[in-house]
């Protein structure tokens, strides 16, 4: 608790946003506020908040879109405010580069619970390093180099990336994953890691389609190699 | 599969079969048309037959007889009342060589009083082939009186003699004492022509019959055609292929019969359709209502909890207003969250998102979070893995083990075993099990098993959609009572559900694109 994280929440309705506010201020949170997410963009960048919280349905600009325009000049962890009756919602706002989603009706609680996981991901834990082939992850400094260029990527791919690491050419579970790097109970949705695996394979695999670093191994998880 | 095929590969052979049918309409008109041609014709021919007959028969036989009482009266009655055998022999063969072709037999007595017979052939005719009645007939002399003006008549008798061939025999009596005589005529040129006029008329009667039945085949054809047409079509609407219509031709019977079934079919699909659109928009309706709810519903339940933590802290007259609110409103959530689950089936949008699960663990887990722990016996190895949909499976086993420990109070015993390819999990209560009026019954929608039972926590949907979750795998899930007292829900899942959700591409591609991209490397 050095220091209260900052949040963006970008909601469309009066009352959710009220509410939510209300919610996660009482939670020690600092909260600012947008109704659109032209609006949520501007703030963006004037306050550099720690983390948003986005609604997918969204008027003008939705939240997919938001989603993908941050993407791409930020790795700032962003949850989603997602209707679950929805599924391809979940499955479109994760492939945009959302770290998580929380299912309307949400409670505080929970959404406090998700923002504190998301946000411990970013802190730093080990002083060492490891090299996988071309792949540096120095643990101290959390950051990842490829060929000693510096790889963008958001706190939980980062994450996921330590946390496989820490277990070279063991395989683990989409559940076990969920516990370790969303803190989520025995019941995290899977797509969740699917798509933060493909997201890290894009950044961290030469070629993306054929890794040799993160592996599937049908049946159980993922794994992280040593290439040959 | 093999059944469709037998079906098809049946097909033709039971076709074929059926043209055969006795009750057939196909048979039974070739009957129909055979016997009226074959009545009619068999009558026609008979009459003409019978008619010819008699009128060629009479014919000859007339002018025969004739010709013979002629030669009689001229030939015959110039004899001498007692004529030599060389004079009855030489008027026979005279009389025989009239232009009617026929035998002549003269019988008479001779000067000595002894009895002579004239021949005017003697091979083909003597007295024995004239019948004795007719001998006695023609030599009987009878009472002149006022209706009868001879003493002899003209008798004749048509024969067949051994060889089949007819003839006629005919004899009389010379008036005023003379000789007897008698003819014999053949009748077979007559008996001929008769005959070749019979084989004509047999082969007409065939011929007849013949068209009779390529006239039968031709209706029934024409028939059957439109028939089997109709028939087709009303399996295809049977079928649910609604939009099935017949081309109408002609203005007969079938033409009328095929308009009727298009405008049956017609309003069949209105109506469908009206339904289908009615039911969908009620559907629409209750998702877009739960959707709606939702949002006041958001912004309620973030709010709660700041009222729930401020409870202890507020008046206690506002305090137990405040938990009801709070807890009310827990309530509308679950029931709200119930109700989109329940539309996401009805409209079939729910998803599976597969995860490899250790079953024992997923249940140790789902009843530990409801701190159902004390009250649940589990009986599963562990190692028992699954491809399945975790969340749901967690829905499911929640309903499942609540509803046991709700109706049936602990301890449940809850026992996981491996069928096959399938998975049982089976959930026992030991309570008063399940009255047998009400079991068919429990995994309906807002179901109240009598309308005494108290206001349940539930929303009333908790098993249906537990059964709509079990099939949404290829699962089942079934309710029975246990011999030993108790309910027991049994819930059958595939042990991998990957085939479930092979058809919607959009949810399972990124993770089969990486799967195989995994395999392949």
């Amino acid at each position: 608790m050095t220091s209260v994280p900052s949040l963006l929440l970008i909601e469309d309705d009066d009352a959710i946003r009220t509410a939510l506010e209300l919610s996660l201020t009482r939670q020690g949170h600092r909260v600012a506020t947008a109704a659109t997410g032209e609006d949520g963009l501007k703030l963006l960048r004037e306050q550099r908040p720690d983390l948003i919280v986005l609604d997918v349905m969204l008027p003008g600009i939705d939240g997919f879109e938001v989603c993908r325009r941050i993407r791409r000049t930020d790795q700032l962890p962003i949850i989603l405010l997602t209707a679950r009756s929805d599924d391809i919602d979940v499955v479109v706002g994760l492939e945009s580069g959302a770290d998580d989603y929380v299912v309307k009706p949400v409670q505080g609680r929970v959404l406090d619970a998700r923002i504190r996981a998301v946000l411990r991901r970013g802190e730093r834990e080990a002083n060492d390093a490891a090299v996988f082939g071309s792949l540096v992850i120095d643990r101290s400094a959390m950051t990842v180099t490829k060929d000693g260029e510096d790889l963008q990527l958001t706190p939980t791919e980062l994450r996921l990336l330590l946390e496989l690491s820490r277990r070279p050419g063991q395989a683990l579970s989409r559940q076990q994953l969920l516990r370790l790097v969303w803190e989520h109970d025995y019941l995290g949705d899977s797509r969740l890691v699917d798509a933060c695996v493909q997201r890290l394979r894009a950044k961290v695999e030469d070629v993306p389609s054929s890794p040799t670093l993160i592996r599937t191994v049908r049946g159980v998880g993922y794994r992280l190699d040593t290439p040959q | 599969m093999t059944e469709a095929s037998d079906g098809k590969r049946r097909g033709p052979t039971r076709r074929v079969l059926a043209g055969l049918r006795l009750t057939s309409l196909r048979l039974r008109l070739v009957v129909v048309f055979g016997l009226v041609a074959l009545t009619a014709a068999v009558s026609a021919s008979g009459i003409a037959y019978w008619l010819n007959r008699e009128a060629v028969l009479t014919r000859t036989q007339d002018a025969a007889l004739n010709d013979f009482e002629e030669e009689m009266q001229n030939r015959a009655g110039s004899l001498p009342p007692r004529p030599t055998q060389d004079d009855l022999e030489a008027t026979a063969v005279r009389m025989s060589q009239s232009s009617q072709r026929y035998s002549v037999l003269l019988i008479g007595e001779d000067p000595d009083g002894k009895t002579v017979v004239g021949n005017s052939d003697l091979d083909s005719f003597t007295l024995t082939d004239v019948p004795k009645s007719l001998q006695k007939a023609v030599n009987e002399k009878r009472p002149l009186e006022k209706g009868n003006k001879d003493e002899y008549h003209l008798f004749w008798q048509r024969k067949t003699d051994t060889g089949g061939t007819p003839f006629l025999v005919g004899g009389t009596r010379v008036m005023g004492g003379g000789p007897t005589g008698y003819m014999l005529k053949s009748l077979e040129p007559e008996s001929e022509d008769l005959g070749s006029l019979a084989w004509s008329l047999g082969i007409a009667t065939g011929l007849a019959l013949i068209g009779a039945a390529l006239l039968a085949q031709a209706a029934a054809t024409t028939v059957l055609k439109p028939v089997h047409r109709l028939g087709v079509a009303a399996r295809r609407l049977g079928e649910g292929k609604l939009d099935t219509r017949l081309r109408v031709s002609g203005t007969d019977e079938l033409a009328e019969l095929s308009r009727t079934f298009n405008r049956t079919a017609e309003n069949l699909e209105k109506k469908v359709a009206d339904m289908s659109s009615r039911e969908e928009s009620s559907r629409r309706f209750v998702a877009d209502m739960s959707h709606e709810l939702r949002t006041p519903l958001t912004a309620i339940t973030a709010v709660t909890e700041v009222l729930e933590e401020e409870a202890d802290s507020l008046d206690p007259m506002i305090e137990p207003a405040v938990r009801l609110v709070v807890s009310e409103t827990r309530r509308l959530n679950d029931l709200v969250e119930n109700l989109m689950e329940v539309t996401r089936f009805d409209a079939g949008t729910a998803r599976l998102v597969l995860d490899d699960v250790d079953i024992a663990d997923q249940i140790t887990a789902c009843i530990d979070t409801r701190a159902w722990l004390d009250a649940v016996d589990l009986d599963a190895e562990r190692g028992i893995t699954a491809r399945l949909d975790p969340r749901r499976l967690d829905v499911v086993l929640a309903n499942l083990i609540g509803n046991a420990l709700k109706h049936g109070g602990s301890p449940v015993r809850v026992q996981v075993r491996v069928d096959g390819d399938d998975l049982l999990i089976r959930v026992r209560d030991h309570g008063p099990g399940i009255p047998e009026e009400v079991l068919p019954h429990v995994f309906d929608r807002f179901y109240k098993a009598s309308a005494s039972r108290p206001r349940s926590e539930g929303s009333g949907l908790g098993l249906s959609i537990a059964l709509e979750n079990a099939h949404i795998h290829g699962g089942e899930i079934t309710a029975e009572n246990s011999a030993e007292g108790g309910a027991v829900f049994t819930l059958r899942l595939p042990r991998d559900a990957s085939h479930m959700v092979e058809r919607p591409a959009g949810e399972d591609a990124g993770e089969e694109s990486e799967e195989s991209s995994g395999v392949s490397s």
